[in-house]
C-alpha cells in the first residue's frame, strides 16, 4: 500500500472508493446518456414542430390571403366595373337620347319655329341654363340651326339636373355655333368680361364623333372651363346624310376618381384602362399605371412588360381571375373586369408583399415568439444542464466523501488492530478486545478471534515454555546420566599402562542418549583379567539403570573370585529377586589367565565371541550358551575354556554390530564383521575397533541406527 | 510389524509379520496383555517374522512366564535366522519351538 494525501492506495479504503466511483460514474453515464438523448430528441421535436408550424402558417396564410384577395378584390373590381358600366350606359343613353332628339328636330326643322336662346348670363351662376357659344368670326344670330337646337334647352337642363354623373351637356352645330347647359355661365367670360370664343368644330369630342360616325367616348381630357379631368361622350347628328350637329356630355368621373384614389389607402389600387389600352384613372404613385393626357398616353397593350401587356389585352375583353404579374421586379396580384359599354377595363392590383404582410407579420411575430420560446427553452435546458452538472458534481463529492467515510470506518479499526498487534508482537502482552472494535460486523468477530487467539497463544507459549523447560531438564539429566553411564565404563586407555602382557581397548557408541549395552574389564588379581560384554533388553533410562545394576553385580561377584558360571548364576538370582519389569541382560563373562592365555567363560545368551590365533585370522567361537540373565530364576550356566595365544586377539561385541542395518534393511552380519577384522588381523585392538566402526559406518550410510554399538578387543602380547 | 489374532475356544494364535524390535514390541506386549487372560493355549506363528530384538525377546519371555501359570505356549514356523537369535540368547532352553 502506498500512502499519499492521507489516503492509502491499494487498501480497502481505496477499493471501496473505487467501487463507489465506478458505480457512480456508471450511474452518471447512464443518466447523462438518457438526458442527452432526451434533450436532443426534445430539441429536434421542438425544431421540427417549429418549422412545421411555420410551413403550415405560411401555407395557410398564403392560401387564405389568396382566397381573400381573390374573393374581395375580384368581386369588388367586378362590382366597380359593373357600376362604371352602368354609369357609362346611362351616359350613353343620355347622349343617344340627345342624338335622337336632335335628329328628330333637324329632320323637321322646316316646320319648327326657332326657340329663344341667349348668351351665358353670369347672373344665372349656380343654376343650370342653356348658353350659346360660337367660334371666332361666326354670327350666331344668323344660324339656322341654333333656334332648332334651342328646343332641346329644357330637356338638356332637366337631364343635367336629374343625372348624378352629368355636370353639363351640349350640342355643337356644324355652322360653328354651340349650345351648352351647365351651372357655371361666368367662366365663359375672360377676365375683361368679354365672352371667350369657342372653337366648336375643333373640339376633340366634335372631331371624335364626326370621325367615328357614331356614339363616341373621348380619352381623358381636361375640361376647357373647370380644368377637371374627365371624358366626353359625343354623338353626331345627321340631316339627310349631312352632319348638322354633334351632341355630347362631359363626364367628370369624380365618384370613380374618388373611389380609385380611395382604394389605394388599403394598400391596393384601382386603375381604369380604355379600349385603346390607355390609362384613364389611376391613383398617384401606384408603381404601374400613370395617367397621361390622351396625346401622351401610352398604349399599355403594347407595354414592354410582356406579362403586363398580355394581362391588359385580356382585361379589355373578359373578366379575369386573380393573376400574379411581375412588374419592375415586384409581384402584383391583379384582377380585371371589363366595362362593356365603353370597352374599357377596371383593373385592381395590389403588391403581393403587402398581401402577405399580415402573414409575414404573423410569421415574424410567430418567429419572435418562437425564438423567444426556443431561447427560453435553450436557456432552461442550459440551466438544467448546469443544474445537472452541479448535481453530478455534488453527487460525486458526496459519493466520494461517503465512501471515504464509510471505508474509513471500516478500515480504522483494522488499522488500529494491526498497529496494536504490531506493538504487541515481541511482548507477552495479550491482544485484548476493545470497544473500538465493537463495530457489530466481521471486524468485531475478527477482533474477538484475535483476542481469543492471542490469549490462547500466550497460554500455549507458557505451556510450551514449561514443557520445554521440563524437556531441557530431562535432557540435561539424560545427558548427565549418559555421562555417568559412560564414566561407569573403564574408558581411559591404555587402561593398564604398567601391564605389557596384553593390550585392551573397548568402545561404546549408544544409539540413544542412554543405552543398555555395557562392557567391563578389571583385574581380579595380578594374573586374572575379568572381561564382560553385556546387552540389556530395551533402551533408555530403564535399560541404563538395569545395566548399572548388572554391571555392579557381575563385578562384585567376579571380584569375590567366583567362577564365571557362578558369577552369572548369582547375578541372575539377585536380578530375578526384584524384576517385575521382566528385563534381562545377555552377558558374556570370561576370566583371562594372563600368563597362560587360558580363558574360562560363561555365556548367558550373548553373541559368540570372535577369536584370532597368533598367526591366523579371526573366527567365530561357537561357545556354549545359557539363558539370559534376569529372565528366569535358578538358571544354571555352563562354563567353557579356550586359550588365547600370545599374539592372538579376542573380540567381543553386542548385537548392535552384527545387526547394524543399511537403508535396504540389510544386516551388517557376521561375515562383514570378520572381513573388517581380517582386513588388519594383526593390528592392535584400538585399530581393530576403529576398522570395525569405519566399516559399519560405511555400510549403514544414513540409515538410522536403533542399537548401541559396543566392542571390546584384547590382545595378548 | 503386523499382528493377526485368531482364537478357537481357549486357544489363541498370534500371526506376526515384520520386525519385532524396540519400537514395535510395546504394541505386541499390549496385544498380549489384552488377550491372554483366558487363554490356555497360546501359539505364535513366526512365519513372517524377519527379526526380533532383545525387546521382543523380553515380550516372549513375559508371555512364556504368564502361560507357564495358566497353560502352554509354543512358537511355530520359526526362520533360521530367528532361530539363531533364540539359540544365542538361550531362549531355545525355555521356549517351546516346533
Amino acid at each position: 500500500m502506498v500512502k499519499k494525501f492521507g489516503l492509502k492506495f491499494g487498501g480497502l479504503q481505496q477499493k471501496i472508493l473505487n467501487l463507489v466511483l465506478v458505480f457512480l460514474i456508471a450511474l452518471i453515464a447512464i443518466f447523462a446518456g438518457i438526458w442527452f438523448y432526451q434533450a436532443t430528441t426534445l430539441n429536434a421535436v421542438v425544431g421540427d414542430v417549429n418549422s412545421e408550424q411555420q410551413d403550415a402558417i405560411e401555407k395557410v396564410s398564403h392560401n387564405t390571403m389568396h382566397q381573400i384577395i381573390d374573393n374581395s378584390m375580384t368581386k369588388t373590381n367586378a362590382l366597380q366595373a359593373y357600376i362604371a358600366d352602368d354609369m357609362f350606359s346611362d351616359v350613353k343613353t343620355d347622349v343617344a337620347t340627345l342624338q335622337s332628339l336632335a335628329a328628330g328636330l333637324f329632320e323637321h326643322m322646316d316646320s319648327i319655329e326657332p326657340y329663344p336662346f341667349s348668351l351665358p348670363d353670369p347672373a344665372k351662376e349656380g343654376e343650370f341654363s342653356a348658353q350659346v357659344l360660337f367660334e371666332d368670326g361666326v354670327d350666331y344670330t344668323e344660324s339656322k340651326y341654333l333656334g332648332v337646337a334651342a328646343h332641346m334647352s329644357d330637356t338638356m337642363i332637366a337631364m343635367c339636373k336629374q343625372s348624378e354623373y352629368l355636370d353639363n351637356c351640349f350640342i355643337g352645330l356644324a355652322d360653328g355655333t354651340h349650345l351648352c347647359v351647365d351651372n357655371q355661365p361666368s367662366n365663359k367670360y375672360d377676365e375683361n368680361g368679354v365672352l371667350s370664343p369657342f372653337s366648336v368644330r375643333e373640339r376633340p369630342w366634335y372631331i371624335g364623333a364626326v370621325n367615328a360616325g357614331k356614339l363616341w367616348f373621348s380619352a381623358v381630357e381636361t375640361d376647357t372651363y373647370t380644368g377637371k379631368i374627365g371624358v366626353e361622350c359625343s354623338a353626331p347628328v345627321y340631316k339627310d346624310g349631312k352632319l348638322v350637329a354633334v351632341v355630347g356630355v362631359d363626364l367628370f368621373l369624380n365618384s370613380m376618381s374618388d373611389y380609385v384614389n380611395s382604394a389605394s389607402s388599403q394598400g391596393g389600387y384601382i386603375s381604369v384602362i380604355n379600349n385603346e389600352g390607355k390609362v384613364i384613372f389611376a391613383p398617384e404613385d401606384n408603381g404601374i399605371f400613370t395617367v397621361e393626357l390622351s396625346d401622351n398616353a401610352r398604349d399599355m397593350r403594347a407595354d414592354e412588360n410582356k406579362a403586363l401587356a398580355d394581362f391588359i389585352n385580356k382585361a379589355l375583353t373578359e373578366q379575369t381571375g386573380l393573376v400574379s404579374v411581375n412588374v419592375n421586379g415586384k409581384e402584383y396580384y391583379m384582377t380585371s373586369s371589363p366595362i362593356n359599354t365603353v370597352g374599357w377595363a377596371v383593373i385592381s392590383f395590389i403588391e403581393k408583399d403587402i398581401t402577405e404582410q399580415p402573414a409575414q407579420i404573423m410569421m415574424s411575430e410567430y418567429d419572435r415568439i418562437n425564438d423567444d420560446a426556443t431561447q427560453k427553452f435553450s436557456e432552461s435546458m442550459k440551466k438544467l444542464n448546469q443544474a445537472m452538472l452541479v448535481i453530478i458534481a455534488v453527487l460525486l463529492v458526496l459519493g466520494i466523501t461517503a465512501a471515504l467515510f464509510v471505508a474509513g470506518r471500516i478500515v480504522k479499526p483494522i488499522e488500529y488492530m494491526t498497529k496494536r498487534i504490531d506493538e504487541l508482537s515481541g511482548t507477552d502482552i495479550a491482544f485484548e478486545m476493545n470497544d473500538f472494535y465493537r463495530t457489530g460486523d466481521e471486524i468485531e468477530v475478527l477482533a474477538q478471534a484475535f483476542a481469543t487467539l492471542s490469549k490462547r497463544t500466550i497460554h500455549y507459549i507458557e505451556q510450551i515454555t514449561r514443557i520445554t523447560a521440563e524437556k531441557e531438564r530431562i535432557g540435561a539429566e539424560l545427558e548427565l546420566a549418559t555421562r555417568i553411564q559412560a564414566d561407569m565404563l573403564p574408558n581411559i586407555f591404555p587402561a593398564f599402562p604398567e601391564r605389557e602382557e596384553f593390550d585392551i581397548y573397548a568402545t561404546m557408541t549408544p544409539a540413544k542418549e542412554v543405552g543398555g549395552d555395557f562392557y567391563d574389564f578389571f583385574l581380579i588379581d595380578d594374573n586374572h583379567l575379568g572381561l564382560v560384554m553385556a546387552d540389556v533388553s530395551g533402551k533408555g533410562v530403564p535399560a541404563a539403570l538395569f545395566m548399572m545394576m548388572s554391571k555392579i553385580l557381575v563385578n562384585n561377584f567376579a571380584m569375590m573370585g567366583e567362577s564365571p558360571a557362578k558369577v552369572l548364576e548369582q547375578t541372575n538370582t539377585q536380578i530375578c529377586k526384584n524384576n517385575d519389569e521382566e528385563m534381562f541382560v545377555t552377558v558374556w563373562f570370561g576370566v583371562l589367565d594372563i600368563e597362560t592365555g587360558k580363558v574360562t567363560a560363561a555365556n548367558a545368551g550373548h553373541e559368540y565371541p570372535m577369536i584370532k590365533k597368533a598367526n591366523g585370522e579371526f573366527e567365530i567361537l561357537k561357545d556354549k550358551h545359557g539363558f539370559v540373565v534376569g529372565g528366569m530364576e535358578g538358571m544354571r550356566y555352563k562354563e567353557y575354556e579356550f586359550t588365547l595365544e600370545k599374539g592372538g586377539t579376542l573380540f567381543l561385541y553386542t548385537d548392535g554390530v552384527a545387526e547394524a542395518n543399511n537403508a535396504k534393511n540389510e544386516f551388517f552380519g557376521k561375515d562383514r564383521m570378520l572381513a573388517a577384522l581380517n582386513a588388519e588381523p594383526q593390528a592392535d585392538p584400538k585399530t581393530l575397533l576403529e576398522n570395525m566402526k569405519k566399516s559399519v559406518d560405511e555400510f549403514v550410510g544414513n540409515a538410522p541406527q536403533f542399537d548401541d554399538l559396543t566392542m571390546l578387543g584384547v590382545k595378548l602380547l | 510389524m503386523n499382528i493377526q489374532k485368531s482364537s478357537h475356544n481357549n486357544s489363541l494364535t498370534f500371526s506376526i509379520s515384520g520386525r519385532i524390535d524396540t519400537s514395535t514390541s510395546p504394541k505386541l506386549e499390549q496385544e498380549l496383555k489384552n488377550s491372554i487372560n483366558d487363554c490356555t493355549e497360546l501359539t505364535f506363528d513366526f512365519a513372517q517374522v524377519e527379526y526380533i530384538s532383545s525387546a521382543g525377546l523380553r515380550v516372549l519371555l513375559s508371555a512364556q512366564k504368564t502361560m507357564n501359570k495358566q497353560g502352554s505356549m509354543k512358537l511355530k514356523n520359526v526362520h533360521e535366522n530367528i532361530m539363531e537369535i533364540f539359540e544365542v540368547t538361550g531362549f531355545t532352553d525355555i521356549l517351546n519351538i516346533e
